[in-house]
This record gives C-alpha cells, sequence and structure tokens, in this order.
C-alpha cells in the first residue's frame, strides 16, 4: 500500500521521534510512504487566526503538491493540527466559489478526490487487525495506558467525519492489540494548551497539569499520544509543572506508533525513544522493554 | 449596543460583517451555555464563550473586541463540535480575532498577534516553520529572551531541534501570499 506522506513542520524538529516510529512501524505494516515532495507548513494555528485565506491555501496546495509528486490518492498526516487544517480545508472547498478563488491562489487545481488520514485511522481503518498481532513480538503486558487523543484528531466532527468525538475509542483498541491495557479516563479529549506554550505558558502548565493528574488517577503507567504538540506539552513541560504545583509527575509520554514499534520488537534508539525529555528509560527498563 | 435614556438600539453591524466573512449566523444563538459550560479555558477569560455571542448579537462591538475572551480561545473546537444550534463557534472567535488584527484594533492579544506575524512572515519566505527562530524571535520581542532556555538546551542535546532552517518553494510562496491579499481586497 502507498500512501503519500505528510509530516509536518513538527515531526522535522520536536516531534521527531513521531516521524521515526511512523516510519518504523509503517515499514512493519507494508505501507509506503511517500513524502510530498517539498511539502509546505499548513498554516496550522496562526493561519486560521488571522488569515482566512491562507489557512484554506496551504493545506489545499498540499493536497495539490500530494497529487503531482507521489500520484497517490491517500494522505496521510501523522500531526493532529496538519491533519485537522486538511480536512477543514477540504470541507471549506466543497463550496464551489471558494474552491474556485483558492485555486486562484495556490495557481493550479486541487483535487476532490484526495482522502485525508491521519496515521491512528490509516492503522486502524486500513491495517487488519491480526496483521498487527502478527506483527507483536513482545506484547506490553501489564501496562495500563491512558490514550489521549486532544482535541484535533477527532473535532470537529463535520470536518473529521468522526462520530464518536467525545469518547473515541480507536487508539483504545489499537493498545489493547499490542498486549497493554487501556485504562479508562475523563480527559482523553481534553485540551493541552497546544501552542499557548509559546505565548501563554502558565495555561498550558495549567491544562497539563489536570490531564497528568487525571491519567494517574486513573492509575494509568504512561500516555499514549498522537499529536505532536500533545507529546511536547505532556512531555517537556512536568519539571516545570511539578515546580509551580508542588506535584511530582514523573510519567512517561509514547507516541502510540513508538508503543507499537516497541511492541513489534524495533530497536528502541531507531524508535527515537531516547530523545524524551521525561525519562523513559527506567520505566522501560523495568518492564525489561529494553 | 448603545444604550440613551430610554431607547436601547441594537447594533446588528458586527454580526453582519461576521456573517459576511465566516457565513456563521450568531443570531442562531439561544444562549444555552453549552460552550461555556465545556470550554478549557473558561476560567482566564473576561466572559464566557456564552457571553461573547450575546455581545456580537447586541452589537457590544467594543466589549467582544477588548475582552480577552477571544485570546484565550485555545481552538480546541470543542465549542463548535457541541453547539445544538451548529454555529461554529471558534469560527466566529476566529473571525473577530481576524478583524481585530485585520483593522489594528487596540487590544491585550496576550502576544497573540506578534506570534501570528512572526509565524506567517515566516512561512512567506521559508515555507515551513523554524521552531528555533520561531521561539527565539517572539521572546526576544516580549522581553523575556532567556525563556524555557533550560529547554531548549535539553533539545538540542537530544536532537530534538533543527540547527538550520530547512527553505522551500519560496517564490512560490510569496506569489500565494500576493494573490491571497489581492482576493481579500
Amino acid at each position: 500500500m502507498k500512501i503519500a506522506y505528510y509530516p509536518g513542520c513538527s515531526l522535522h524538529s520536536t516531534g521527531i521521534e513521531y516521524d521515526m516510529s511512523t516510519r518504523q512501524v509503517c515499514s512493519a505494516l507494508g505501507i509506503e510512504l511517500a513524502e510530498i515532495k517539498d511539502w509546505l507548513c499548513c498554516g496550522s494555528s496562526p493561519a486560521h487566526q488571522c488569515d482566512e485565506v491562507m489557512s484554506v491555501a496551504l493545506p489545499a496546495k498540499n493536497l495539490a503538491l500530494a497529487k503531482q509528486t507521489t500520484d497517490s490518492n491517500e494522505v496521510c498526516a501523522p500531526c493532529a493540527s496538519c491533519y485537522s487544517r486538511l480536512k477543514i480545508a477540504q470541507q471549506k472547498m466543497q463550496d464551489p466559489k471558494t474552491k474556485k478563488d483558492i485555486e486562484q491562489v495556490i495557481d493550479t487545481t486541487c483535487p476532490d478526490d484526495i482522502k485525508v488520514f491521519h496515521m491512528l485511522d490509516l492503522i486502524t481503518e486500513k491495517v487488519d487487525d491480526n496483521l498487527i498481532r502478527q506483527k507483536v513480538s513482545k506484547p506490553l503486558k501489564d501496562i495500563k495506558v491512558a490514550c489521549y487523543y486532544g482535541c484535533l484528531m477527532t473535532r470537529p466532527p463535520k470536518a473529521t467525519g468522526k462520530d464518536n468525538f467525545e469518547n473515541p475509542s480507536d487508539m483504545d483498541r489499537l493498545i489493547e492489540i499490542i498486549g497493554a491495557e487501556p485504562v479508562d479516563w475523563n480527559l482523553k479529549t481534553f485540551c493541552c494548551g497546544a501552542a499557548f506554550a509559546l505565548t501563554q505558558t502558565d495555561v498550558v502548565l495549567d491544562l497539563t497539569r489536570q490531564i497528568l493528574q487525571d491519567a494517574l488517577a486513573s492509575d494509568a503507567d504512561v500516555i499514549s499520544v498522537g499529536c505532536p504538540l500533545c507529546h511536547a506539552n505532556l512531555d517537556m513541560r512536568q519539571q516545570q509543572i511539578n515546580k509551580k504545583f508542588n506535584t511530582d509527575f514523573n510519567i512517561p509520554i509514547f507516541y502510540f506508533t513508538e508503543l507499537m514499534g516497541l511492541s513489534f520488537g524495533v530497536d528502541p534508539k531507531l524508535l527515537g525513544i531516547n530523545k524524551h525529555i521525561t525519562n523513559v528509560n527506567d520505566f522501560l527498563e523495568e518492564r525489561a522493554l529494553l | 449596543m448603545k444604550v440613551e435614556s430610554k431607547n436601547i438600539i441594537i447594533d446588528p453591524g458586527l454580526a453582519e460583517e461576521i456573517k459576511k466573512r465566516s457565513g456563521e449566523n450568531v443570531f442562531l444563538c439561544y444562549q444555552c451555555k453549552k460552550c461555556a459550560a465545556g470550554c478549557p479555558n473558561r476560567k482566564f477569560m473576561d466572559a464566557s464563550p456564552t457571553e461573547l455571542m450575546r455581545k456580537v448579537q447586541l452589537g457590544m462591538t467594543d466589549d467582544a473586541m477588548k475582552d480577552n475572551t477571544i485570546w484565550y480561545c485555545l481552538s480546541c473546537q470543542t465549542c463548535t463540535a457541541r453547539c445544538p444550534q451548529d454555529i461554529d463557534i471558534a469560527h466566529v472567535v476566529d473571525t473577530l480575532r481576524i478583524i481585530v488584527q485585520e483593522k489594528g484594533v487596540k487590544a491585550d492579544t496576550k502576544n497573540s498577534r506578534l506570534f501570528n506575524m512572526i509565524w506567517m512572515k515566516m512561512l512567506r519566505f521559508t515555507g515551513r516553520i523554524y521552531e528555533v527562530a520561531l521561539t527565539g524571535m517572539l521572546n526576544t520581542f516580549t522581553g523575556k529572551p532567556f525563556k524555557d532556555m533550560d529547554l531548549g538546551i535539553k533539545m538540542i542535546k537530544s536532537g530534538k531541534l533543527k540547527l538550520f532552517p530547512s527553505i522551500k518553494r519560496t517564490s512560490e510562496m510569496m506569489k500565494m501570499f500576493k494573490r491571497a491579499k489581492k482576493l481579500k481586497k
């Protein structure tokens, strides 16, 4: 299965582990990722906050590039924000006038028949559960995982087409397949504060603290995420939270692709696990996963 | 909204501008407060999203634009997903933010105006976001050049920060921005 791959800016820097683990897992599952040639930023939040036209034109340009450079009708974006912007752009371009205007801006046609997947959807919808089960050589036994979806993997449902946006369960099912135990918890679709980390860090510390607290209260050992911004906030800010709120958080935060890679027996270094800010080595050693 | 002795004048101008720009009809809102109840950042806001919608309905332009509400919106889409009247509330907030920025309205935007400006300028010339420069510029302009320096060092050590930017499709990008600007006029 060949699919156009749109990593997005984060996966080339702060979220590099996500890129590494995604590539490992996809190659194990027989998914060929064809990176879009010279892809551009999707515009993310700043674009939709200050320039309505560019917020649709940038994703549209990338969809056009996907078709031109990879000849695939399916695009996969691991970053929840990129995924959401691509989906919202497609939704907005259902209006013929908007589509015409945007195509004028990007100076090329934007294909209608491209299907956009988030990495989690790609794996849960297009790959057979049994194939994943076959690949699991080190089941993640006795590890309790809080599956954190955040905002943009499911919302807004009108653009993403998800009807279970209040209580998504795809990642939970995947985590079960690789042998771990998903926990029931409250904040699986709560917001982590995203890019507020740079402009108003206090907001992020407050929201992230609530997420970590709830995961711990639900008896989770680790949190599994599918978005580079969620990972950055949850993984990097724990020390600052501990200092500010006098807490003692030290929770390993994994991308779901890293957990999959670990269960497939891939070398943790190839998954980028040594790049986390909150130390995960002790946990992995304790569970004999290193 | 203008209150003059016994006459209350409701000004639909702001609601109309939002409708024209975004297609969202704020008059559909019947103040059920579902958006306020689900908003993760409500406690930081001067007015809740529900109150914001009411202010727009009544044409209280100054309040709607100068309350910190729109600048504390995380764009998490919870309100949009839950609105029983199917109003894309996050889109209304975005539209208000765009109006404030385009018209240069004086408001405490909590550095968002600056952040957005740096982001879009960078995009125009490099095609992709280079996080080191983005954070560096933002911290410098906000007078906190050493903010999160400890994290930055850890990130460089673990290879999480790229040391050089990748520059893609600059001329195409600049043309796109130019055509987008023309389209808006």
